[in-house]
């Protein structure tokens, strides 16, 4: 049935290694793990309710439409079961969240303008460093509002619309009705319901045709608050034969509750453009991180995905991409680091509707001290995709006796012209390596970050400058919290 | 100034596998060490390395670096006093390459020498990181290894004669006081063997005192050892000059299997 179906599955198991156990301590402190007093407009009372949406509508002064729109999500989330596949999210306590909380009356224009207490926040995260090298714009998210963004002046000259979402449902209530909500409905799952009912923040962009956004755009997102979820919603539109680069990065504090993070992002892929879509989320370690991203990609455009998972409790994430016009191309690129009490299922799904797309999966998952990675990936390769080809590859490198690594690759091809690999490698890191490199003076913190940026430096060198520094520093941090 | 081992008995899972041994190599001597298989070769590489697998039996055994007690020092401290250990069989780490394993090793067993740098004085100091490149290739180009082995993984898809010559580089680039080669010399064709050897008779030359573990006594010729070592069932059984490599090439170690058994 199928003319030429190539499956290479190499399972190297380097697993000569199972001599002595790595030393595991109790994690030292998180380096984001401080707080800044709260310090807000409005705060919605804990829980969910048809009356909390209808406030959070109002506050915000929404159109009828979205307020509809949100009070239909709710049905759908109180209707809907959790998902029986997966993890376990039976400790998410969804009466204990703030659903909607205004940190300051209004929009900060400037660096400057922000309160204090919030700009020490980002100074203790480098984020003014960042900016003030490489960014092309910020728009900053403290709590579930953006107070801060700087757009610029060129971006507008082009046409090119970037803002936090609600200013982008005000200014832009036509093309947000169009496109809001129809690449992940409120039906596709309980986490998008949610986020659908009660969204807040997040970004709008919108890239006319023919324009080229040559410097990332980029934005921050943190919680601050113990027990408030954070429900942003992003829409990026690029319109035909258009580019943009998206950068979303993420910390978070710490606390001892639960925290929730249930993000939806859509995005269009117009003929010819193209979008790149950039997340390293570094939650700390009490937040369940369940997000919804999708996008569609038209005729000989090219969409990617570069998806970068360090903290969090628990993150179930799988960035997807439907190629729906002839010779279109996805790409996902998917980073996950698990270490103790951390939980890292993601991946990513391509659904192949045109004929002559192409799509890559490729995976790194590092799992360490304990942590358990799981990757999830699907291809779907329907009867219209003829002369299509797709290869997935996952890289798992497993450090520590308790860690663990699966992989669930899946395939589904209902044509038979096409070209499917798929590829897996397992390599695990014991005492004996760790040996050999401190032989050459090499220390066990310093060695295991030779190693985990060693395995990830394919994707990290995707990243801009700035974020594969910081990638790289984090990673040596995780490493001496075991040493 | 020497590697000075004293007394030395070492267990591996409970098995008692090396027995009361001593040895001293002092800077710019080649001693070979010679034995059948089992008889515990690369446990003492292994045990003066530090791998913690292998437990030192007693209390009165010394591993003696320029007068220092290293015995209970870490594998990376010891080697930042200047120990090296060649492996048998180095084992795959992937995503590193030697590149990136040396740089990260030059620069931490250096550390002094870059400080002084800094500082005032600059009296020996260590190689930038351009300086540093630029050697790398040249002393793989001596060794007649390709260039873009340097930044592959290490030990990854490599033949056996490939990793040898690897694990050569890096004691050329590390510079070690001591160093133990555990059959460097298996695995090499003449070629490859002549290529090792050169490289360890220049670190001689450089002042390396060098433990050279082998079955057989061509890389000997080659590399001509000061005293030659005999290892059977855990103990040293003779040493003396070159001509016991000869003895052994000759004859075998049957006489002294019998003697001991």
């Amino acid at each position: 049935m199928f003319r030429a179906i190539r499956g290479i599955l190499h399972f190297v198991q380097n697993d000569i290694s199972s001599m002595t156990q790595v030393a595991i301590q109790s994690t030292i402190d998180y380096k984001y793990g401080f707080h800044k007093p709260e310090n807000y407009v409005f705060k919605a009372k804990k829980g969910l309710s048809k009356e909390i949406v209808e406030e959070i509508s109002r506050q915000k002064r929404e159109p009828p439409w979205m307020r509809d729109f949100r009070l239909k999500s709710l049905e759908i989330f109180l209707s809907k079961e959790m998902p029986k596949w997966g993890r376990d999210l039976s400790n998410i306590n969804f009466d204990d969240i703030y659903y909607y909380l205004k940190p300051i009356r209004n929009k900060a224009k400037s660096w400057d303008d922000l309160p204090k207490d919030i700009k020490d926040t980002y100074d203790r995260i480098g984020i003014p460093e960042a900016e003030k090298k490489f960014l092309g714009g910020i728009s900053a998210q403290y709590e579930s509002e953006v107070v801060y963004k700087s757009i610029q002046k060129t971006l507008a000259k082009k046409g090119v619309i970037f803002l936090d979402m609600d200013s982008g449902l005000a200014q832009h209530p036509d093309i947000v009705k169009e496109y809001f909500g129809r690449l992940v409905p409120p039906e596709d799952n309980k986490f998008a319901a949610l986020n659908s009912s009660v969204w807040s923040g997040g970004s709008f962009i919108y890239v006319p045709k023919g324009v080229r956004v040559e410097l990332p755009l980029q934005a921050y997102f943190r919680i601050n608050a113990a027990n408030m979820g954070q429900f942003e919603r992003t829409l990026i539109i690029a319109d035909e034969g258009s580019f943009v680069h998206y950068i979303e990065g993420c910390t978070a504090p710490i606390y001892s509750t639960d925290s929730l993070h249930a993000a939806v992002v859509e995005i269009f892929v117009k003929k010819n453009a193209r979008v790149r879509y950039t997340t390293i989320q570094n939650w700390s370690t009490n937040v369940y991180n369940l997000v919804t991203k999708r996008m569609t990609v038209e005729e000989e455009g090219i969409g990617e995905w570069i998806d970068g998972n360090i903290g969090s409790k628990l993150t179930m994430k799988y960035p997807s991409v439907y190629l729906v016009g002839k010779g279109a191309k996805g790409e996902i690129l998917s980073i996950a680091y698990a270490g103790k009490n951390q939980y890292q299922d993601a991946g990513g799904k391509v659904i192949h509707l045109a004929p002559k797309t192409f799509s890559r999966i490729t995976s790194k998952s590092v799992s360490m001290a304990g942590g358990k990675t799981t990757f999830r990936g699907l291809v779907k390769v329907s009867s219209e995709a003829l002369g299509s080809r797709t290869k997935t590859v996952c890289h798992a490198l497993m450090m520590g006796k308790d860690s663990r690594s699966e992989t669930y690759p899946s395939m589904d091809i209902r044509v038979s012209d096409v070209v499917a690999e798929h590829e897996a490698t397992v390599s695990k890191i014991g005492e004996e390596q760790l040996f050999y490199i401190a032989s050459r003076g090499v220390g066990r913190s310093e060695a295991e970050a030779l190693i985990v940026n060693g395995f990830i430096e394919p994707i990290v060198k995707e990243l801009p400058l700035e974020y594969a520094v910081e990638l790289n520093r984090l990673i040596q941090m995780e490493m001496e919290k075991h040493a | 100034m020497s590697l000075l081992i004293k007394n030395l008995s070492v267990s591996l899972g409970g098995k008692l596998i090396l027995q009361d041994i001593n040895l001293e190599i002092k800077r710019g001597e080649i001693h070979a060490l010679m034995g059948p298989n089992g008889s515990g070769k690369s446990t003492l590489a292994q045990a003066v390395m530090g791998n913690s697998e292998f437990r030192l039996q007693n209390s009165g055994a010394r591993i003696i670096i320029d007068k220092k007690d290293v015995k209970n020092l870490k594998p990376d401290e010891r080697a930042k006093k200047g120990l090296f250990l060649a492996f048998q069989n180095p084992v795959a780490i992937p995503g590193v390459s030697v590149a990136n394993l040396l740089k990260i090793a030059y620069r931490l067993n250096n550390e002094q020498r870059t400080k002084k740098k800094n500082q005032e004085k600059i009296y020996n100091p260590a190689l930038s990181v351009w300086e540093f490149n630029e050697s790398l290739v040249e002393k793989a180009k001596k060794l007649d290894i390709p260039q873009d082995f340097l930044r592959r993984s290490l030990n990854e898809e490599f033949s056996g004669g490939e990793k040898k010559k690897l694990e050569i580089l890096q004691a050329l680039v590390l510079e070690p006081k001591y160093a133990i080669f555990d059959e460097i010399d298996t695995g090499l064709d003449i070629d490859a063997l002549k290529i090792v050897a050169k490289a360890i008779i220049e670190l001689r030359k450089m002042g390396c005192g060098i433990l050279l573990i082998t079955h057989y006594q061509r890389i000997l010729k080659f590399a001509k050892p000061n005293f030659v070592h005999i290892l059977i069932r855990g103990k040293i059984v003779e040493s003396d000059g070159y001509r016991l490599a000869e003895k052994v090439e000759r004859s075998g170690y049957k006489k002294w299997i019998q003697k001991s058994s």
